[in-house]
């Protein structure tokens, strides 16, 4: 059985136990814990009293009010619920890059995954994860034990990167199996036409799912420092490949890369999509440190 | 197309290095595997064939740049261009030396003037299309063969056969005055002057020793650094250094009775550095040769001998003197043409005529005049004839046939005396004047003065010297008068032993009058001045001894007859004449009707037709014996033969040429360039003129493919070329 030592240094492992994982967004939960909860019912914060109106539980009655006053209140309690965690993880082909600080993107998404599984069952959250690469691997529901995560764990480890991705239609298939609304993790280099991704994220905002992007990237893929005549071939497509001479190209490519991701950027912002760009070179703590301080906000 | 320095053509090889750079870097391509294609995709989308464009040109410039380089290095001359119209054009002016000494063999033994012409046809025909060239022939006297800058250069060049080497040593002053003018009128930017000589160490010595030439100093000034003419010195390299030759023959007198003895002086230089023993030179009067000679010669030195000769028959005779012995014949020979009349009258007219023997003013003179008169040897015989005529009985026609006059001791001014002798002069007489031993200098000066330009002299008063222990002598410097030349050898008398007390002291009226001879006091005692055809001598002093003991002195006689000869033959045109002169004699209205054959001394007639009173030759080409008679005329009538002998400038038998060091010297100082040979102008003139036209276009290509390979390079890498 896989552990997550197989994925996480034990270095890592340690830091993850003093993060904790604050969700900004309440999500229906099914156990109480950290997260608040919009649904008003059993709790242990009260949050106000209203007039009884038809149609109203008649148990959710305050009857020291009803004996005080002779009216009908109703009592209302803010509930904290377990969140509803779900790892997306993308492990098409472009996720098969290894770049020339020698790190393989599937790797680091791998153990950021694992990161924030651990992160979130350790808070008592429900997680699940789904891989997919030209279509949904593996689905693996959310459970709040702790033994899930090995689980998770072992898919993960036999992740391969996979062939050629249409990143939008997948992401739109994810509704069917999202049942329950909660947190959406979408880890992925979203490398696919911009708009067609906004157009899934959209669908997936719409049926009411909290949506968080960790877009990876390459140092090389921000800096494209090639310069050497090099032949570009495409991980997820052998038969798609360009020979260039990079220096000759670097500055269109910046160019290109940076209407990119503002492209993505405002699309995100338009759903309320949170949107964390992460580079690959940069270390997993500080990744979770970002994250986490954007779901403080 | 052909290249100056081609080894650096291998430069070129250079274009391999980005060549080879931009192959291995396409062969040792890596191999991304990439995920960001779609990135990739939009970067190359509808750039994709012009970025390949893009880098085609770019390594094309890269490529071309070595090579365009080597190119340059190379200096290239592109021949093809001198026959595209107005391309590389340029303005030759050639400085053609037809001096003598250009028909000394080279090493092929052909004359130099020959390799010349040759040389001269080649440049002409090398010339870029529309060039245009002046030919101007520097021996003797400038003469250009072509007036304005030909283009017609093909005919230019046929016009050369016709330049024979014949004329007087170059003077450099006047041909370079000529070429700065003709080099001013040439209608091309790009000029040359090109020197085709022999290179004679006679005529550029002095330049080469630093002298200073007005027209060298224009050429060369700074100031006229932008616009002037590239200078080239083409020597012709003779191979002939030893020389021999006749540098002249000197008569003791021009003109002698029949019978009467000629002396000749014949000089002779040995322009070598052998000696020579027992040269024969002999000695030819009308083409008969009449004896023989020998002398030897040392190096670089110079022989005389003397020949004497008496004809015995009127008119004019030839005498020649040839020797033998060197290879280079053309110098000689040397001709003179002794003129042998019957009579030459002479008219004294005596103002003071004495009542007993040479008392009278003109009594010496006139012994002088007619030394052998009464004797009975015909080789005594006088050639002058005088008659003795009191000037105040003066008749026109007493003059009639006189050639000379000679006034004496005349103190006051007869009223029809003057215009008498005036006409005599203007119609070609000579007139000598003496003073008049007692008239007042100031008196006479007012009494004739009021003939006005008549007389060569006025008279401002009158000198005596007290002390006899200094008299005045004649000044004795080298006498260039004609009538003294004879006075300038030592054994023709001892001049300073004439004693001068007392005379006129003369000053020069009027322009044309000039002073024959001098006293050492500065004072003129013969002064000359023409009229019309004839001329008048005055003296300062009365040829009678008294104010002088010149007539007591031996040359006294030689004097009086040389000055009289001087007065009767003035106005005939002389027979001796250099090569490349034209001639012309004066004739009587009834020979001025008629027309005259002139036979050249290779025995080639032409008929000439006079102009009024002259009949002008045209210019000498042969050296040797000329011969001119009015076409129906008797060949053997001696009266009517006139002969004219030409001769070469004896300047030009120094054959010795500058040596090569010495051009180089000459070169360096004129800012020219030299050249021996055909082939090597032609690599001096194409790089100069087309070396310099190609190289430079080159490099500015150069630097424009720098810039071109920068920019776009940039324009690669820049965000807005994409």
């Amino acid at each position: 059985m896989a552990t997550l030592s197989d994925i996480l240094q034990s270095e890592d492992i340690t830091s993850l136990q003093h993060l904790q994982l604050f969700a900004r967004t309440v999500v229906e939960g099914f156990t109480t814990g950290l997260h608040a909860s919009p649904h008003k019912g059993f709790s242990v914060e009260f949050r106000q009293h209203r007039p009884y109106v038809q149609g109203d539980e008649i148990r959710r009655l305050d009857w020291k009010i009803f004996g005080r006053s002779d009216r009908f209140y109703i009592r209302e309690y803010d509930e904290e619920t377990n969140l509803r965690a779900t790892i997306v993880l993308d492990t098409s082909g472009s996720m098969g890059y290894r770049g020339t600080g020698g790190v393989l993107k599937l790797d680091y998404a791998r153990k950021l995954a694992a990161s924030l599984a651990y992160l979130l069952m350790s808070q008592q959250d429900a997680v699940g994860l789904i891989t997919f690469d030209t279509k949904l691997c593996q689905i693996i529901p959310n459970r709040t034990k702790i033994s899930h995560l090995h689980l998770m764990l072992e898919a993960m480890i036999q992740t391969k990167p996979g062939g050629e991705t249409a990143l939008a239609p997948v992401i739109e298939s994810l509704g069917n199996h999202l049942k329950r609304r909660g947190l959406v993790i979408l880890i992925s280099d979203f490398f696919d036409d911009a708009s067609a991704l906004l157009k899934a994220v959209g669908v997936l905002r719409h049926q009411g799912q909290e949506v968080v992007v960790l877009q990876l990237w390459d140092r090389d893929e921000l800096e494209f420092p090639f310069s050497r005549f090099a032949r570009f071939e495409n991980l997820e497509n052998a038969e798609d490949h360009v020979a260039i001479d990079p220096a000759a190209v670097r500055n269109r490519y910046l160019e290109v890369l940076t209407e990119f991701r503002q492209q993505i950027t405002e699309g995100l912002r338009k759903h309320q999509v949170d949107l964390l760009q992460l580079p690959t070179d940069q270390s997993h703590a500080t990744a979770l440190r970002q994250y986490l301080t954007l779901r403080m906000r | 197309m052909s290249f100056l320095t081609p080894i650096l053509l291998a430069g070129a090889a250079a274009f391999l290095i980005p060549l080879i750079i931009h192959l291995l870097n396409r062969r040792r391509i890596i191999h991304v595997q990439w995920g960001a294609m779609h990135l990739l995709h939009e970067v190359l989308k509808q750039k994709k064939r012009r970025t390949q464009i893009e880098q085609w040109l770019l390594l094309l410039t890269r490529i071309a740049i070595p090579i365009v380089l080597a190119l340059c290095l190379a200096r290239p001359v592109l021949n093809a261009l001198n026959q595209l119209p107005g391309f590389g054009k340029s303005s030759l002016i050639v400085l053609l030396d037809d001096s003598f000494s250009m028909r000394a063999p080279t090493a092929d033994g052909t004359p130099a003037s020959d390799h010349a012409r040759a040389d001269l046809s080649r440049i002409l025909a090398d010339l870029p299309r529309g060039s245009d060239a002046q030919i101007i022939r520097i021996g003797g006297t400038p003469r250009p063969l072509n007036t304005a800058p030909s283009t017609t250069l093909d005919l230019l060049s046929a016009d050369l056969t016709d330049i024979p080497a014949v004329q007087g040593p170059v003077s450099l002053q006047n041909s370079l005055q000529s070429a700065l003018a003709a080099a001013q009128k040439a209608g091309n930017p790009s000029k040359e002057i090109l020197i085709l000589s022999d290179f004679q160490k006679s005529d550029w010595s002095s330049l080469l020793s630093g002298a200073s030439l007005p027209a060298l100093d224009a050429l060369t000034s700074k100031d006229a650094a932008t616009t002037r003419p590239a200078l080239t010195l083409f020597q012709l390299p003779t191979q002939l250094s030893e020389n021999l030759a006749i540098t002249a023959a000197e008569l003791s007198a021009q003109l002698v009775a029949t019978s009467q003895p000629v002396a000749l002086k014949v000089r002779i230089q040995n322009h070598g550095k052998r000696p020579w023993q027992d040269i024969p030179v002999h000695l030819e009067a009308d083409g008969a040769r009449l004896r023989t000679a020998r002398i030897s010669i040392p190096p670089d030195g110079e022989a005389s001998l003397y020949f004497t000769h008496a004809f015995d028959s009127l008119g004019d005779h030839a005498l020649t003197v040839r020797l033998e012995g060197d290879t280079f014949t053309d110098d000689n020979a040397f001709h003179t043409i002794v003129q042998v009349r019957d009579q030459l009258p002479v008219v004294l007219l005596d103002g003071a005529p004495g009542a007993s023997p040479l008392a009278g003013a003109l009594d010496f003179f006139n012994l002088a005049l007619t030394p052998h008169l009464g004797a009975s040897v015909p080789s005594l015989r006088d050639l002058i004839l005088t008659r003795t005529i009191d000037p105040k009985r003066l008749k026109e026609s007493d003059l009639a046939g006189a050639r000379v006059v000679i006034l004496g001791g005349l103190e006051r001014s007869n009223g029809s005396l003057f215009p008498i002798l005036r006409k005599f002069v203007e119609n070609g007489g000579g007139l000598l004047i003496l003073p008049a031993e007692n008239a007042d200098p100031l008196k006479w000066q007012t009494d004739l003065g009021k003939e006005g330009p008549f007389l060569p002299a006025k008279v401002t008063g009158q000198t005596h010297i007290e002390n006899i222990d200094f008299p005045a002598r004649l000044q004795t410097t080298r006498f260039t008068h004609p009538a003294l030349l004879y006075f300038n050898d030592p054994r023709s008398g001892r001049l300073p032993d004439g004693e001068f007390q007392h005379w006129w002291k003369l000053e020069p009226q009027g322009d044309d009058a000039r002073t024959i001879a001098s006293l050492d006091r500065g004072v003129p005692l013969f002064i000359e001045r023409p009229l019309g055809r004839g001329l008048v001598i005055q003296s300062a002093i009365p040829l009678k001894p008294g104010w002088s003991n010149l007539p007591l002195q031996p040359w006294f006689v030689p004097l009086a007859q040389r000055l009289t000869a001087w007065l009767a033959t003035q106005d005939t045109e002389s027979s001796a004449h250099l090569i490349g002169t034209t001639p012309s004699l004066s004739l009587t209205s009834s020979q001025s009707a008629q027309p005259f054959t002139l036979t050249d001394p290779l025995g080639q007639s032409s008929e000439l037709k006079p102009e009024s009173a002259t009949l002008t030759l045209p210019a000498l080409t042969q050296p040797g014996l000329y011969q001119i008679q009015p076409t129906d005329a008797s060949p053997s009538d001696p009266k009517s033969t006139r002969r004219i002998a030409a001769n070469l400038d004896p300047a030009e038998s120094n054959l010795t040429p500058l040596a090569p060091t010495e051009l180089t010297d000459l070169a360096t100082r004129l800012g020219a360039q030299t050249a021996s040979d055909f082939d090597t102008y032609q690599r001096l003139d194409r790089s100069r003129r087309l070396g310099i036209e190609v190289w430079q276009p080159l490099l500015l290509a150069l630097l424009a493919l720098l810039f071109f390979e920068v920019l776009l390079q940039q324009h690669i890498t820049s965000p807005k070329g994409r």
